[in-house]
């Protein structure tokens, strides 16, 4: 069963999460200062977002960022519900990164505040928990 | 026009890694060079804490680390080049750190903040932090690597389950670095679990009780490093210090070997030109009838071939370390055949420029013999070239899908 019923609906509950992030000052801070930029290109439904620290736009149309993951929503659903975790997911291959290995890993540690709000978002999003 | 000698000279390194480059090549040849011929030759449990110190100060032990916990960032590329450099001086005190790298690797990969911040800062502290990574068993080597192999593992160390947390019992082999690590990952079969199906990665401080660390191998070769037991008797370890969740190591595992896989193809390459530099120098230098050995068209043909072979390992290393920086998961293709090959060519290297220098090249005063000796480790370590086989052949025929 898919979690998404609509790009609509994917893409209102992620770009809402990396919102909170940006909302986040040293968050914001940190990727001006790294030249941070992050695509997600996620399918089932399809659906793209570009996060700058400037803010977060849907189908920007951008082809590659600094950092660029895919995976399907529902990988993503999982991920964020903290229901999948990482290292599974990326050697299962549910997940795949290009770019700069090193920058995710610093980036980690700022990712908390969307795995707590995330359970949250979804379900106002009417998304069934993971 | 670069050469062996003068490698990576091709544009191919950022500022930061060329200086780093150089730093680690000062520090082989001022700190390292001078202590090779004696810790080769100490007795197997011999440990050169101050040659480790030394290296710790450099920032050896941190190359990987992210700068946010204390790290210098560079990278598996940055370790890669690190690596080379010391091998071309000695492999063994370049598995000190490769080892270590090994034993950080599930922590970067779990993404696991937690874990993070309790184990990486601990590389930046002012007494250098050494980590291992504990996989090897008596009865199950390749079983614990192939996940086809799995069910049939035997004897595989056991994780049982109570309350909170599991309980470790068993035995691992060949631990590089165990006698004198602060923590390992520890790789463990869940109870129940037939085989090693239930694998399930650990990170386990060792000082903790019902852990011991038992007899250093006497090998024949990396005598600078040091390949122990470690034995867990009734080990507790709470369950926030799984990595990637319980059944999932032997996945864990695999992202693990297909990060370091290029930093053994880099110490395998730094063995090779060790071993080639020596020659080299021989070869100009030795005359027979009336000319330097390199102007004997056999000994130039010797000389072509291993200065070649180098060159062609590097730049395979070097992709592959690139790639294992810029692509989660890491790559397996590369990293596997740039094994293969660096491993391949540091023994046919070693083995050719032994041959070059004649009875001196049998004599240790000449330093030709520990090259020898060395070269044939890496064959074992981190996939053996049967191991390796399967993974190139395995990613050879896997279905692409790519317009990422």
């Amino acid at each position: 069963m898919a979690y998404f019923r609509t790009k609509e609906q994917a893409a209102g509950v992620f770009a809402h999460l990396f919102t909170i992030l940006l909302s986040d000052e040293q968050f914001t801070a940190r990727m001006r200062e790294a030249g941070l930029t992050l695509r997600l290109v996620q399918s089932k439904p399809d659906v793209e977002l570009y996060v700058d620290p400037d803010g977060v736009t849907v189908d920007a149309g951008v082809d590659k960022a600094v950092i660029n993951i895919k995976m399907s929503c529902d990988t993503a659903h999982a991920l964020w519900s903290g229901r999948l975790l990482m290292p599974v997911a990326l050697a299962t291959g549910k997940v795949r990164i290009r770019g700069s290995v090193a920058k995710v890993l610093e980036f980690v540690p700022l990712l908390q505040p969307a795995f707590d709000r995330y359970p949250e978002i979804a379900a106002r999003a009417g998304v069934a928990a993971a | 026009m670069t050469t062996a000698t003068d490698h990576l000279a091709f544009g191919s390194l950022t500022p930061e890694l060329t200086v780093l480059q150089q730093q680690v090549r000062d520090f082989a040849d001022e700190v390292v060079r001078p202590r090779v011929s004696r810790n080769d030759q100490a007795p197997a449990d011999d440990f050169d804490w101050e040659l480790v110190r030394r290296g710790h100060e450099l920032g050896l032990f941190r190359l990987v680390i992210p700068k946010e916990y204390g790290g210098l960032g560079h990278g598996v590329l940055g370790v890669a080049v690190a690596l080379e450099e010391l091998a071309a001086v000695c492999a063994g005190t370049a598995l000190i750190f490769g080892a270590t790298l090994l034993g950080q690797a599930p922590v970067l990969l779990s993404g696991d903040p937690r874990l993070q911040s309790r184990y990486l800062p601990l590389f930046n502290a002012a007494d250098p932090v050494l980590a291992c990574n504990a996989v090897t068993e008596d009865l199950a080597g390749c079983d614990l690597l192939i996940p086809e192999n799995a069910v049939h593992a035997a004897d595989v160390l056991s994780a049982r389950k109570v309350g909170d947390g599991y309980v470790l019992n068993g035995r691992k082999r060949f631990i590089t670095n165990g006698k004198v690590a602060h923590f390992a990952s520890v790789y463990g079969n869940l109870v129940g679990s037939p085989g090693a199906t239930g694998l399930t990665c650990f990170m386990v401080p060792l000082d903790a009780e019902g852990v011991t660390r038992g007899p250093v191998a006497d090998k024949m070769g990396y005598r600078a490093c040091l390949g122990t037991e470690l034995v867990f008797t009734d080990v507790v370890v709470p369950a926030d210090q799984v990595v990637g969740g319980e059944g999932n190591g032997m996945v864990v595992n695999i992202q693990q070997m297909n990060m370091a896989r290029a930093t053994v193809a880099a110490i395998s390459t730094g063995i090779a030109r060790g071993a080639f530099e020596r020659a080299k120098e021989f070869a100009g230098d030795r005359v027979q009838g009336g000319v330097p050995l390199y102007r004997h068209q056999f000994s130039a043909r010797k000389l072509a071939e291993m200065s070649a072979k180098i060159d062609a390992a590097r730049m395979l290393y070097l992709r592959a370390a690139h790639l294992a920086d810029t692509e989660l998961p890491a790559p397996a293709y590369e990293p596997a055949a740039a094994k293969l090959f660096a491993d391949r060519i540091a023994i046919e290297v070693a083995e050719e420029a032994m041959s070059l220098m004649g009875a001196r090249g049998y004599l240790r005063e000449y330093g030709i013999e520990k090259f020898v000796r060395e070269s044939f480790g890496a064959r074992i370590y981190e996939g053996t070239p049967e191991v390796l086989a399967l993974a190139v052949t395995e990613a050879l025929y896997a279905e692409e899908d790519d317009d990422f």
